[in-house]
């Protein structure tokens, strides 16, 4: 329910509600596990793991597909989508298309790697729409101009940065399942460069959002130092960033055999958990510019 | 032909007419509003002024909502009003987020009464089979299309004739709120809009609200 005392909404800043609580909650895990599963479906394709490939696909699929179905409140009509016209401006359409072609075309070709010759041009389209999976969470809330956290050209970018880097990782822990250590080692490649666009680009979408504008800035104090702020330094920072910061260094210097592999697995879960906690920030502290004229309100 | 809305804000007295009328007209369920008062204060005490503020779907002509719906279920008509097909709609909230004045609400609870546990009142009870809402959809004030189009119908001018005007309009005690065309230079709101100075809600945004704010 959208509150409705007449002295607070849309009077002061508001937070969007509708997708973060109650149900809305399954739009956050919607929006993370179909960019995992599908950067993980990239990451893959670039080494031919069949393995990583099936369960990307499988992440974005079930995991993707089922939480954004129940999030619905008519789910049994979400066919009305691939029957209008609304892709031509609407994102969330959009992004449909890009799963349906994805995960139809992702079939094609792990078909093909298992029983037959993989056919590059194939790999190169499915490659595009897992791309275009990752990245369409992005614009379709940056498209909010209500809402200055979400309506920045960075927040697509992050995103699909947090998706490959978590895709990477789901793909070095089933590397080292499998014990395939040379793989794991070109994969970790990966994870450094990803974690550190990742830290780099989340210090500066937050700082040019407090700068930007007078919501944005009511949205990166509640994340820094309001309510929502343990998450963020505990969750996001310490668990997220430092921890697998600290094994990606260790592994640097000391070589990915020579790291314990229960410390890459915590890493790892780290890592997921802070790309999670950072997604529920994001979309938790998405604040409005009240509607009423500027009158000045302290926060 | 675009229709329109002026809210003159000195007339306000922020008694929620608009608010009760546009619930009876549709028959709202409990909390939802198509329709609410804001109240914000500005300045100190013992100089505080008092801002009334009857907001509404702006039926913007360049609607963020009707952009962003992935099925078409929010349309446009040509005479300006942005209505919601309820059996079109699946529920993903997109206009809401994408709306900035936030005049959407999405209806979940549909077995919720006005006095809980007492059962339905009678105004509920012929609420759903007059103006039956459904739920998991979103919903929002449609400047009273129904009346508008029988208005229409029988030859009658809306924002003239009670009968082809919106709910809220003819509730208002103080006639703080004036409905008409806006694209006729001579209608009451076009001439309030250029004689007062009409002001819109984030026209930053590039919306352009049907709704104008005058003094």
């Amino acid at each position: 329910m959208i509150q409705t005392r007449p002295y607070e909404f849309m009077v002061k800043y508001t937070p969007q509600r509708e997708w973060i609580v109650r149900r809305g909650i399954l739009l956050w895990l919607a929006f993370f596990f179909i960019e995992l599963g599908a950067g993980m479906f990239f990451v893959s394709s670039f080494f031919n793991n069949l393995w990583g490939l099936f369960i990307g696909w499988l992440i974005c699929a079930v995991l993707g597909g089922g939480t954004h179905l129940l999030y619905l409140g008519h789910p049994l009509r979400f066919w009305r989508i691939f029957i209008s016209s609304g892709w031509k401006t609407s994102w969330i359409s959009r992004g449909l298309y890009f799963v349906a072609f994805f995960l139809v075309l992702g079939v094609v070709h792990m078909g093909l790697l298992l029983w037959a010759t993989p056919a590059t041009p194939l790999l190169v389209v499915v490659d595009i729409f897992a791309f275009l999976v990752i990245i369409y969470g992005g614009f379709a809330m940056n498209y909010v101009n209500g809402i200055p956290l979400w309506n920045t050209a960075l927040l697509p970018i992050l995103y699909v940065v947090c998706g490959i880097w978590g895709g990477a990782e789901l793909m070095l822990a089933s590397v080292l399942a499998t014990g395939a250590t040379g793989l794991g080692i070109a994969v970790e490649e990966w994870i450094r460069i990803l974690l550190l666009g990742f830290i780099i680009l989340l210090a500066v979408y937050l700082i040019s959002v407090r700068y930007g504008s007078l919501a944005g800035g009511v949205s990166v104090r509640e994340i820094a130092r309001g309510r929502w702020a343990p998450l963020l330094w505990i969750a996001v920072v310490a668990l997220g960033i430092a921890l697998p910061l600290g094994v990606v260094i260790l592994s640097f210097s000391a070589g990915l055999a020579a790291t314990p592999v229960a410390l890459l697995y915590v890493a790892i879960l780290c890592g997921l958990l802070g790309d999670l906690a950072m997604r529920y920030l994001i979309l938790r502290c998405g604040y409005y510019h009240p509607i009423v004229p500027s009158h000045v309100y302290s926060y | 032909m675009r229709w329109g809305m002026v809210v003159e804000m000195k007339r306000c007295i922020g008694c929620n007419a608009c608010v009760l009328a546009c619930k009876a007209e549709h028959f709202l369920p409990p909390d939802i509003f198509w329709r609410r008062v804001l109240v914000s204060e500005s300045g100190e005490y013992p100089m505080v002024t008092k801002h009334i503020y009857s907001v509404a779907c702006n039926h913007c002509a360049e609607a963020k909502c009707v952009e962003v719906c992935p099925t078409g279920a929010t349309q446009q008509r040509e005479d300006g009003i942005v209505w919601i097909d309820e059996d079109k709609c699946v529920g993903c909230r997109y206009c809401v987020m994408a709306c900035p004045y936030q005049v959407r609400t999405y209806y979940s609870d549909g077995d919720k009464e006005y006095f809980p546990g007492q059962g339905l009142t009678d105004f509920e009870k012929i609420g759903r089979i007059l103006y039956p809402h459904q739920t998991g959809v979103v919903e929002k004030c449609n400047f009273c299309i129904e009346r508008i189009d029988a208005g229409l119908e029988r030859g009658l001018k809306p924002g003239v004739d009670r009968d082809a005007t919106p709910a809220c309009v003819i509730a208002c005690p103080t006639s703080a709120l004036h409905f008409g065309d806006l694209d006729d230079p001579y209608s009451e709101v076009s001439v309030l809009i250029k004689e007062k100075k009409g002001k819109r809600f984030h026209a930053e945004y590039g919306t352009e609200p049907s709704t104008y704010y005058i003094d």
